[in-house]
């Protein structure tokens, strides 16, 4: 069974989409630091899709699919905007934020460092964004 | 998001409610805007309340540190929760902004 969720461009989607995962992951046996930087990467990665890549369009949607292979854990963010490449994008350096004073920078820097893999698959209609994180073994 | 606002004798301390997110963030940097507008520099952030913290939560201190610096205040969080304080720790942000454990720590902070 695939259970997915679908959420509109909203900021307010965060907390659903954290609260999704959160379940996800328990249901998945994930859990700690793991799963608590999973959530954070996963909130980033909708952040950076419905800010930056919608600008809050409440009529465009994003679409998650959380699941587990062997000792990998998958979340996959289905978008129809434009790509960003999150794999590859070179965050600015933290004194180089610090000095500008800008508020943001920081949650592509995040999502690199927590997820072990940053996959980006380009489809006709849309794309998927496919973060896998490596499981401990006590998971 | 509830933040609680409480004036001591040479600092201001806040303590938002909740999970500080892309959304929530935007609440709490427009109170510090107006105290920091208001001269109000030395500002302790009392995190007993915060179960979760985004990077732009994280923004709204480090967009904050050097026009607080450049006014000679300050900014303190405390009373921050493990897996919080880890998202500071993963990003070295606990090297740039005072972290204390709780309030009297923070008082010391602001002592001139």
């Amino acid at each position: 069974m695939k259970v997915s969720l679908e959420v509109p461009c909203s900021k307010l989607s965060l907390a659903i989409i954290r609260e999704y995962v959160r379940e996800r992951l328990r249901s998945l046996n994930v859990s700690g630091k793991t799963a608590d930087q999973i959530i954070l990467a996963t909130d980033e990665a909708c952040s950076n899709c419905i800010i930056h890549q919608h600008q809050c369009d409440i009529y465009a949607t994003i679409e998650l699919y959380i699941y587990r292979e062997d000792t990998t854990l998958y979340v996959e963010i289905k978008d129809t905007g434009k790509a960003f490449p999150l794999d590859s994008y070179q965050p600015k350096e933290i004194p180089q934020i610090v000095s500008s004073g800008q508020k943001g920078g920081l949650g592509i820097r995040l999502i690199q460092t927590l997820m072990d893999e940053i996959k980006i698959e380009e489809r006709q209609d849309f794309f998927v964004y496919k973060l896998g994180k490596h499981l401990p073994l006590i998971n | 998001m509830e933040i609680r606002q409480t004036e001591e004798d040479h600092f201001i301390t806040l303590q938002p409610k909740g999970e500080l997110d892309a959304n929530s963030s935007v609440q709490l940097d427009s109170v510090i805007r107006k105290l920091v507008d208001a001269g109000k520099v030395n500002i302790h952030v009392d995190f007993g309340g915060i179960s979760y913290i985004s990077s732009a939560g994280m923004g709204v201190f480090i967009s904050y540190l050097e026009e607080i610096q450049a006014l000679n205040g300050k900014i303190v969080l405390s009373h921050m929760s493990e897996s919080v304080y880890d998202v500071f720790d993963l990003l070295g942000l606990n090297q740039l902004i005072s972290i204390v454990s709780d309030l009297q720590a923070a008082k010391k902070e602001f002592v001139v």
